[in-house]
């Protein structure tokens, strides 16, 4: 019977990019705290549901209930889950045994590990550096230095979605397992966050530019100017550690925002009324 | 009338940039490089509005959505309430990165308003698929979303731009000397918790070092930030292989 059995349903590119922009234009629009990105991945999968089970209106409804299950990821990288599934659809459509568990399964097993690398690379990495480029830019008052930014990483990730949605789709299961354990994603990973932690270092000395005024004036009437004093030590001393105590308390109490930021507002206030700062 | 224009622009700036309509689109939207051009090309002082919203947008730097999409700070009403009356009162860009700080923590509500709203779009949504109403699936991920945050949001940037900036110029003048120079020094502090930040996101303590070569490139060697983006580039080229001896 299953030598019989013909691919009668195909999804084309055309169906692949419409999911795709779907899913990229809105994954975080209707994002909820009940169910997340839901509701969005089930408006992607529209298309490509219409097309597959066109002929059978239970078919549709259990299709789209299926994807209304909870979901959530980061959404660049998250396309490829997208291409797996519109595999999947598409082989079930044919009359493959693959339950709703089956596709549910895939989706919430991959949707972590996923956000995790995207999480670290598109956001925590990426953004701050196409940013970080520009900035000396915008500091000049060029436009561009808002521009720029806002070009280079919207076509980038773009790009990277594109091309990961169409991969997974035509590749299916086994290449989003091989593209986890590659080792080259690790690379990757790893020379962003090399690269991060430079301009880091570079925009810490160049815009952290806390200073002290304080002068110490001795007896036989020379005065001592803090400042230079610091300078001679290590230049920058003053921003390189109000960096690292910041960065050291993090990593000590988690992200504790509004600590962090009542503390510089009272350290300001205070240095500046004694003339310490 | 510039001040309306200025205020409802940036008002709906605010609503579409939250919307979150294109996913990195609206992340880099939200940011205050990208807020500063627009404020630039309404006031005509572009030069300026650009060096504001550099100054904030080193604050920001790090701030990303932790997983689960939750923001701990937000810079895109911040900087849509703090760039345009800095702008448009001449505010020292240093000071100006205190006056950014109170907005950036009220938008974190508006976020977790508008997260627990959305949950009605999507029980409309289980109801549509029941009925196989397809439009109505769409109308729900899209439309209404867009329409419940025109209501949340445009009034509070509105109103903040509208009445906001007399209230700031009114009191930066009756404010004491070492009041203002106190903005001023959190001006120059703040930037470092975006760095600290976005180090810490970054999250692998042994890359450490990596940051020290950026710090004393610049501090004792006068490095441009490009000159340090293309050594990095280069760096991170010759040391990859590093990431396989690590855990994963």
């Amino acid at each position: 019977m299953d030598s019989a059995k013909k691919i009668t349903k195909k999804l084309s590119k055309k169906d692949v990019n419409k999911s795709f922009w779907i899913y990229q234009l809105g994954c975080e629009e209707s994002n909820s705290y009940e169910r997340l990105q839901s509701l969005i991945y089930c408006a992607s999968m529209i298309p490509a549901i219409k097309k597959l089970y066109g002929d059978s209106k239970e078919a549709q409804k259990e299709a789209l209930k299926r994807h209304l299950t909870f979901f959530n990821t980061e959404g660049t990288i998250g396309a490829s889950i997208q291409g797996i599934t519109l595999a999947m659809e598409e082989e079930k459509a044919n009359g493959a045994d693959i339950s709703d568990a089956a596709i549910t399964s895939i989706k919430t097993g991959l949707m972590g590990p996923l956000a995790g690398i995207g999480d670290s690379v598109i956001w925590s990495a990426l953004m701050p550096i196409v940013i970080s480029i520009f900035i000396p830019m915008a500091k000049n008052g060029n436009a561009l230095g808002g521009l720029l930014p806002l070009l280079i990483y919207t076509l980038l990730t773009l790009y990277i979605s594109y091309v990961l949605i169409h991969r997974s789709y035509s590749v299916g299961r086994s290449a989003i397992i091989d593209l986890l354990q590659n080792g080259m994603i690790k690379e990757v990973i790893y020379g962003a966050n090399v690269l991060g932690m430079m301009m880091m270092g570079a925009l810490s000395a160049n815009y952290v530019t806390i200073t002290t005024p304080l002068k110490i004036h001795v007896t036989g009437g020379s005065t001592i100017i803090l400042q230079t004093i610091l300078d001679s030590m290590f230049k920058g001393i003053l921003p390189l550690t109000a960096v690292l105590v910041i960065y050291w308390y993090m990593q000590k109490k988690g992200p504790r925002y509004s600590v962090i930021i009542g503390t510089i507002i009272a350290v300001s206030l205070i240095g500046s009324f004694f003339g310490i700062l | 009338m510039n001040n309306l224009l200025l205020a409802v622009v940036m008002g709906l700036y605010f609503w579409f940039a939250n919307l979150r309509f294109g996913y990195t689109f609206s992340g880099m939207l939200k940011q205050p490089v990208c807020v500063a051009l627009v404020v630039g090309l309404i006031t005509g002082q572009m030069a300026e509005a650009m060096t504001i919203g550099a100054g904030i947008q080193l604050m920001f730097l790090g701030v990303t959505s932790t997983p689960g999409g939750n923001v701990p700070n937000d810079p895109a009403l911040a900087a849509t309430i703090a760039i345009p009356i800095a702008v448009t009162i001449h505010m020292n860009a240093t000071a100006a990165v205190a006056l950014a700080v109170p907005f950036g923590i009220l938008g974190v509500f508006l976020d977790q308003l508008r997260r627990t709203i959305n949950a009605v779009w999507v029980h409309m949504a289980d109801k549509d698929a029941e009925k196989l109403n397809y439009r109505g699936i769409y109308l729900a991920a899209f439309v209404y979303p867009a329409i419940m945050g025109l209501i949340i949001r445009f009034p509070v940037v509105f109103a903040a731009n509208f009445f906001g900036r007399g209230a700031v110029q009114a009191l930066i003048t009756a404010i004491p000397q070492w009041l203002m120079h106190g903005f001023e020094v959190m001006g120059t502090l703040l930037p470092a918790l975006g760095f600290a930040l976005t180090i810490s996101v970054i999250g692998k303590k042994k890359l450490l070092p990596y940051f020290f070569i950026g710090f004393i490139a610049v501090a004792y060697f006068k490095a441009e930030i490009m000159a340090v983006a293309v050594i990095g580039i280069c760096i991170a080229y010759l040391v990859r292989k590093n990431a396989n001896r690590e855990e994963a």
